[in-house]
């Protein structure tokens, strides 16, 4: 089964941004990435997007396809309309095309210290950590986060606040304070818990609509919104 | 970053964005109307017929439909509020898109009823 369809895609050449038009014909199980491929290939070599794995791993893919994050090997484009707009993220800088600037992304990513901390690391005598299953269960879920920034283009919290770290970062940050191996939760909570932090959050949970991997950013940020209370509070007593 | 517009951008987002948007409205609007209020409060510094005067303007018939919108607003932003407030303690998350409906359903039946108890006033039947 094959369609014509029509992919609108925004376009910046470094100075310029502009809508531009490619018309093809579609095959059934065509992603839309795979569309990009064959425009760059057939049509528009200059198109220049972001792709690896082709298959929701990577998460480099991530633009925006009428109007929602999403990744680009994982939309078909018989599940959308004939006509796609395709778009650069939010909230970060355009570099060219659908390529967007992910650097500040990752500082903030890495400002929440994403690993386990641990007072007895011996890496010349290393040992197993144990967990169980049920410790495993409590922050699995948010383990699978594969950076892909759709949450933070779609936070309305970072649109308007340069600083704010976003779902992603505080998501990472959930994931090791609730690790049963990490003794870093007072350190990494002294960081999440200002203005730039879990407070910033204003609930609009549309992190949690766009991630592909549905994880939830916007339940990790509550739950970390929690301990930072607590973190708090106990900070006033000591 | 997107800026202030990103609030406001409703393509391609889900009804949480939508709820979003018009907290955020609402909030605009009662805070005009707070504004508004505390003039008129202040106006009996000046005296006494000054406030009558300002508020006879105000309560009548004609001016029944921007009042109802206010306390379309109020009940709006309230309830709204209310749903943040469960969802940010961590309650009912799960369900968050199910309490957005709940609560605008709650919102619109003390709107409509507000209204009509502000048309029997005004108009003493």
């Amino acid at each position: 089964m094959e369609r014509e369809v029509l992919f609108r895609i925004r376009r910046f050449d470094g100075k310029w941004s502009y809508w531009q038009d490619f018309r093809f014909t579609a095959r059934q199980g065509m992603t839309v990435l795979e569309g990009l491929y064959l425009i760059k290939e057939n049509l528009d070599g200059s198109l220049t997007f972001r792709a690896s794995c082709r298959m929701g791993i990577c998460g480099s893919c991530a633009v925006k396809i009428d109007g929602k994050p999403r990744l680009a090997c994982e939309t078909q484009i018989f599940d959308m309309g004939d006509v796609l707009k395709i778009e650069p993220l939010d909230n970060m800088p355009v570099l060219r095309d659908l390529v967007v600037d992910m650097d500040g992304f990752f500082r903030k990513h890495e400002v929440v210290k994403p690993y386990l901390i641990r007072s007895d690391d011996d890496y010349k005598n290393p040992e197993e950590f144990l967990q169980t299953p049920k410790e495993l269960h409590v922050y699995y879920d948010f383990s699978l986060c594969i950076k892909c920034a759709a949450c933070y283009s779609a936070c309305p919290a970072s649109a308007t606040r340069s600083d704010y770290l976003g779902p992603a970062a505080i998501t990472a940050a959930y994931r090791f304070c609730a690790d049963s191996r990490d003794e870093g939760r007072e350190e990494r909570l002294a960081l999440v818990s200002g203005s730039n932090g879990v407070w910033r959050c204003h609930f609009n949970a549309e992190c949690s609509e766009v991630c592909p991997k549905s994880i939830e950013p916007a339940k990790a940020i509550q739950k970390m919104r929690l301990m930072s209370a607590i973190h708090m509070i106990k900070s006033i007593f000591r | 970053m997107k800026g202030v517009s990103g609030w406001f951008t409703l393509r391609g987002k889900s009804v949480n964005s939508l709820a979003y948007t018009f907290h955020r409205l609402t909030g605009i609007v009662l805070l005009l109307y707070l504004i508004a209020h505390l003039s008129f409060l202040t106006s009996l510094r000046i005296g006494e017929e000054t406030y009558t005067a300002f508020i006879s303007t105000t309560v009548r018939l004609e001016t029944l439909p921007l009042d109802s919108l206010l306390f379309l607003a109020t009940f709006y932003h309230a309830f709204n509020g209310l749903r943040i407030v469960l969802n940010e303690f961590g309650l009912l998350y799960e369900s968050r898109k199910v309490l957005i409906y709940v609560m605008t359903l709650f919102a619109l039946i003390f709107w409509l009823y507000s209204t009509y108890m502000m048309y029997i006033f005004l108009t003493g039947w």
